[in-house]
């Protein structure tokens, strides 16, 4: 069978894809001016601005990055995903174009209102509450035609990304409506609120985007390596630990001040458990990749999937060690919050991002990615630059909680020590935006058809037939 | 597996994480009572002026949060008390009549939880917000001058306004946002007693 629902999905997948790319442009640009001002704190003495000042800056980049470049990303490509797999039409192609339009509008509402009226300081919800609305509304409409296709095709293949996408649909209502009550409607008093930020962190990243990411690995990477994933009930145990302790990780993070101690030590029981089963998952699908090295040169989207399988085990396997207990008390409140930042959404969301973008967008637009230098420079510097980034905020992050346990070293002392790690973190961010630029520069090109389009899906050739098996449903 | 089974087990675990962490902490930490003073009378910890609220608001958009923390830990494992960042840790209950009630993100610059006793002063708190340097010549600290107004100094300089050489028979007075957040920053204070958590 042939993509049915192309024609009807094709504007909303558009409107999100383009979203998405612009967004993390722009992040990514911002994210600059944010860390030179971390770096040279003069600036702001020099020009005193409220909307370009830290501040307003920092909340709105990883605003951006999350509920615009991922969130938006995620839900372009599923909406191509999910009708190729399921063969169920969605019902309405003009109410999905309007609710991916709705969750556009959305973040341009919630940057405007950071910008000009700064973030809410609430962790994860820097927006206002119809802000929240608007993304709910979208959700409803985007989610349901998402769950219809799962519905309808449960039985019809590979049961884990039926499960991810399953726990991931229904976490994102479920936390975001009961944190936006919760927080907003005045029925948590004091320290509840903080608990309940904490709550919404982590089901926004570790039962939302990350089970969303891992719908496109169980997916995709079996398709485009020809070979299935292993032992089921290996990844059912998995899947069943990722959303049972997934939604308790932020607690490890947090200070041991508003919050009580034993949800201080569930949490970090919980983050060591869930490293426990992203092991799993990782001896699941490492199989897949192994001798690869050919194909991940040739095919730009294995080459990312596989970047990104191995951010996944690493974000995973750093957040647990940031729970263990000495290491905690020494690096709560300090940059390694940024390294996770790094890790989770530049490494490990954005490469799978990346990989469902290279593999899907080819099949529902009928386009060809042109073997161009573009998507070197893409691979090559988003990786290079994430990789810095991370790198330099996890020893910063480390060296700071050091010296801020240490009385004798004085504040001052603890930022000029720092510069040098904000140096390469700054060129990291920059490398990741021309890296990005490459992207966004062949992406619209290849958009706008810019190309002659001769060869489409060619970039895996001779996996062509596998993915275009698993790709389409067995029907009959 | 089936689908339906598989809807049922997502919504129990999910649920499962939602109320252990939520429902939990309410009977936790949502039910707690303020401790009266038994000399005073006073309500342990204070409540919060409507100013102060309103200026935890402004500490929020103007995005403090991003470089300080609001929780003094100790004092084993982290030396806050040491750096003189509080006389005792907090605990849930200084969060009592916080509205809302925020943590902060990172420690660029020092935990806030007890400026209120570091730097009681209304003149020196504005004076940090309108210019950190003027008060530490090496300080990090961003600027914020938009808390505050130019205006013609008439007769006389007025009470309020900043102790800055005048230009130009210019004063500098804080506006309505400025004086919230210092409101909210002098009531950042644990110097109370508490039962969990007692002032040596
Ligand atoms: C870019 C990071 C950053 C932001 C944003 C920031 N600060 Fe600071 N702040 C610092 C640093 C670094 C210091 C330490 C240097 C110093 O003592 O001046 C500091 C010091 C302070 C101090 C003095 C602390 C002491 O122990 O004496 C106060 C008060 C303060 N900041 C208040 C604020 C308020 C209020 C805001 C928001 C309007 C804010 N800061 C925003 C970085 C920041």
């Amino acid at each position: 069978m042939n993509i049915p629902s192309s024609s009807k999905t094709n504007l909303s997948v558009g409107i999100l894809l383009v979203g998405s790319v612009s967004w993390a442009l722009l992040g990514a640009g911002l994210q600059v001016l944010a860390t030179l001002q971390l770096l040279v704190p003069s600036l702001a003495y020099l020009v005193p601005i409220p909307w370009i000042g830290y501040g307003h800056i920092a909340p709105l980049v990883s605003f951006l990055f999350t509920y615009g470049w991922i969130a938006s990303g995620f839900l372009g490509v599923l909406l191509i995903l999910i009708p190729r797999i399921s063969g169920i039409l969605s019902p309405s192609g003009r109410l999905l174009t309007g609710a991916a339009i709705v969750w556009q509008f959305a973040v341009l509402v919630g940057m405007a209102e950071i910008l000009w009226s700064g973030s809410t300081g609430l962790i994860s919800l820097p927006f206002s509450r119809s802000v929240t609305a608007l993304f709910l509304l979208s959700y409803l409409i985007l989610g349901s035609a998402l769950s219809r296709g799962l519905g309808g095709s449960w039985k019809s293949g590979p049961l884990l990304p039926r499960l991810y996408l399953l726990g991931a649909l229904l976490a994102l209502p479920l936390g975001l409506g009961t944190a936006e009550v919760l927080l907003r409607g005045g029925l948590a008093p004091g320290a509840l609120q903080i608990i309940m930020q904490f709550v919404w962190h982590s089901f926004l990243y570790h039962l939302w985007l990350t089970p969303l990411a891992l719908v496109f690995l169980f997916q995709l990477l079996p398709a485009l390596t020809g070979r299935p994933a292993g032992s089921l009930s290996l990844g059912l145990l998995s899947w069943i630990a990722t959303i049972g302790f997934g939604g308790w990780v932020g607690n490890s993070l947090a200070s041991e001040g508003p919050m009580p101690s034993w949800l201080q030590s569930a949490g970090v029981i919980a983050t060591l458990l869930l490293g426990v089963a992203v092991l799993g998952n990782t001896l699941l699908l490492k199989p897949l990749l192994d001798g690869k090295w050919e194909e991940c040169r040739r095919q730009v989207s294995l080459r990312f999937f596989a970047v990104g399988f191995w951010s996944y085990f690493a974000s995973y396997a750093w957040l647990a060690f940031l729970a263990l207990p000495g290491v905690r008390q020494t690096t709560t409140f300090t940059m390694v919050g940024q390294a996770t930042q790094a890790l989770l959404i530049f490494s490990f969301y954005g490469n799978v991002l990346a990989g469902a973008v290279y593999s899907l967008l080819p099949a529902s637009r009928s386009i060809g990615w042109p073997s161009h230098p573009a998507l070197t420079l893409h691979f090559w510097f988003t990786t290079l630059g994430a990789a810095l980034i991370a790198l330099a905020y996890a020893l910063a992050g480390i060296f700071q909680g050091l010296a801020l346990n240490d009385p004798g070293v004085p504040m001052s002392t603890i930022s000029s020590y720092l510069r040098p790690f904000l140096v390469v973190a700054l060129a990291g961010q920059l490398f990741w935006w021309l890296g990005q630029l490459a992207f966004s520069s062949i992406f619209f090109a290849s958009l706008l058809k810019l190309f002659p389009s001769v060869a489409p899906v060619a970039i895996f050739p001779p996996d062509r037939e596998a993915t275009k098996q698993s790709l389409t449903p067995a029907h009959p | 597996m089936k689908s339906s089974h598989a809807l049922i087990l997502v919504f129990l675990l999910l649920l499962l994480t939602w109320a252990g962490q939520v429902a939990l902490g309410f009977f936790q930490v949502g039910r707690m009572e303020p401790i009266l003073d038994e000399e005073t009378n006073y309500p342990k910890p204070p409540a919060a002026s409507g100013l102060a609220q309103t200026g935890a608001r402004v500490f929020a958009s103007e995005g403090c949060l991003e470089c300080h923390s609001l929780s003094a830990r100790g004092p084993t494992g982290s030396a806050d008390l040491t750096r003189g960042w509080g006389p005792r840790r907090s605990v849930p209950r200084d969060y009592l009549f916080r509205e809302p009630a925020l943590i902060g993100l990172s420690r660029v610059g020092s935990d806030l939880s007890n400026i209120g006793l570091r730097v009681p002063e209304t003149k020196d708190l504005m004076l940090h917000l309108y210019n950190p340097r003027q008060r530490n010549a090496k300080s990090n600290c961003p600027p914020h001058p938009w808390l505050f107004d130019t205006r013609l100094a008439g007769t006389g300089i007025e009470n309020e306004a900043l102790p800055l050489p005048s230009r130009d028979w210019q004063q500098l007075l804080p506006t309505y946002k400025a004086k919230a957040l210092v409101a909210y920053l002098q009531s950042l204070r644990t110097d109370y007693s508490l039962p969990e958590a007692p002032l040596k």
